[in-house]
């Protein structure tokens, strides 16, 4: 299994050139879209609700960052359940374009970690 | 779950819905739809069990959209509603669903909901009937299925109603590259 969820996908593409190279352009700019820290939060965040890495450091983060990691980490089993006043307090902190780089980015971390969980690279021979 | 948009439309005269709301981040809207094109337009996997998983996680995760949008290249490959409605729990005693695609909906659960399902018969069914390499473009495709839909709904972009609606399947705008 790939040790963490966010290149399991890429990796199982490793015999397709175009279409690796095309899911790297949109990861990236999604990642590009967003301060890193923030990125690295989400995805590590993500990661440990999968079980995959540990809980990400909250000491010294400010409450507007606490509320985008508390958002990210419902993603992964709790989507549905999302109050319209969670999604409010992170456009408030990000904007609404990058509440909407934030929703992909979370969105994709999730399932990053469950095509990890499946092994899909081992699946695809890669 | 919201159906009022949570993002507004940044395409001025349009209302909010997945590419309009996307359109805040042009940069990201052209990455995906030059993927998401490339992807349907790939022949290693028929566009009819792309289709099939594509479905099966409209219903697992609840995508009002997702569910209620036809792709024309599947249903030109013989996915009629008679099939689709089998993608539901019990698809495995389908008479309309091929093995394959049975195979596919186990992989696609595996995947979206439970990655303990794909046991070590759901595993070699699934090495039986695909590829190495149709198994790395499903697995790519069930991952922005699951994405694309849970952004939609964490955005609000759930329609009220919505009729079944037959569009042409995405495709790549070489115009765009």
């Amino acid at each position: 299994m790939t040790p963490t969820g966010g290149s399991a996908v890429h990796a199982a593409l490793a015999g397709d050139a175009v279409l690796a190279e095309h899911y790297a352009a949109f990861r990236a700019s999604t990642e590009a879209a967003l301060d890193p820290a923030l990125v690295a939060l989400v995805r590590q965040g993500v990661a440990a609700v999968h079980g995959l890495e540990s809980a990400p450091d909250e000491s010294g983060l400010d409450e507007g960052t606490r509320d985008c990691l508390a958002y990210a980490r419902r993603m992964p089993f709790e989507h549905t359940a999302i109050e319209d006043a969670e999604a409010a307090g992170v456009v408030a902190h990000l904007g609404e374009a990058g509440f909407v780089a934030f929703s992909v980015l979370a969105a994709l971390a999730d399932a990053e970690c469950r095509a990890a969980l499946v092994d899909l690279p081992g699946l695809a021979g890669s | 779950m919201s159906t009022i948009p949570r993002v507004s439309s940044a395409v001025p005269g349009e209302p909010a819905h997945f590419g309009s709301v996307l359109a805040h981040q042009p940069e990201i809207a052209a990455s995906f739809f030059a993927l998401y094109g490339r992807f349907w337009q790939s022949e290693v996997l028929s566009a009819r069990i792309k289709e099939v998983a594509r479905m099966r996680n409209a219903r697992v995760t609840q995508c009002g959209f997702c569910r209620n949008v036809r792709f024309d290249k599947a249903v030109a490959q013989g996915l009629g509603e008679d099939a689709v409605d089998d993608i539901a729990d019990g698809y495995e005693t389908s008479g309309r669903l091929t093995p394959a695609e049975k195979a596919v909906l186990k992989f696609t659960d595996a995947l979206i909901h439970d990655p303990e399902l794909l046991t070590g018969d759901a595993k070699a069914a699934l090495q039986r009937h695909l590829t190495p390499a149709q198994i790395a473009e499903l697995g790519l495709g069930v991952t922005l299925f699951l994405a694309l839909a849970k952004a939609l709904i964490t955005m609000g972009l759930e329609p009220e109603t919505m009729d079944r609606t037959v569009l042409p399947t995405p495709a790549v705008l070489e115009a765009a590259e």
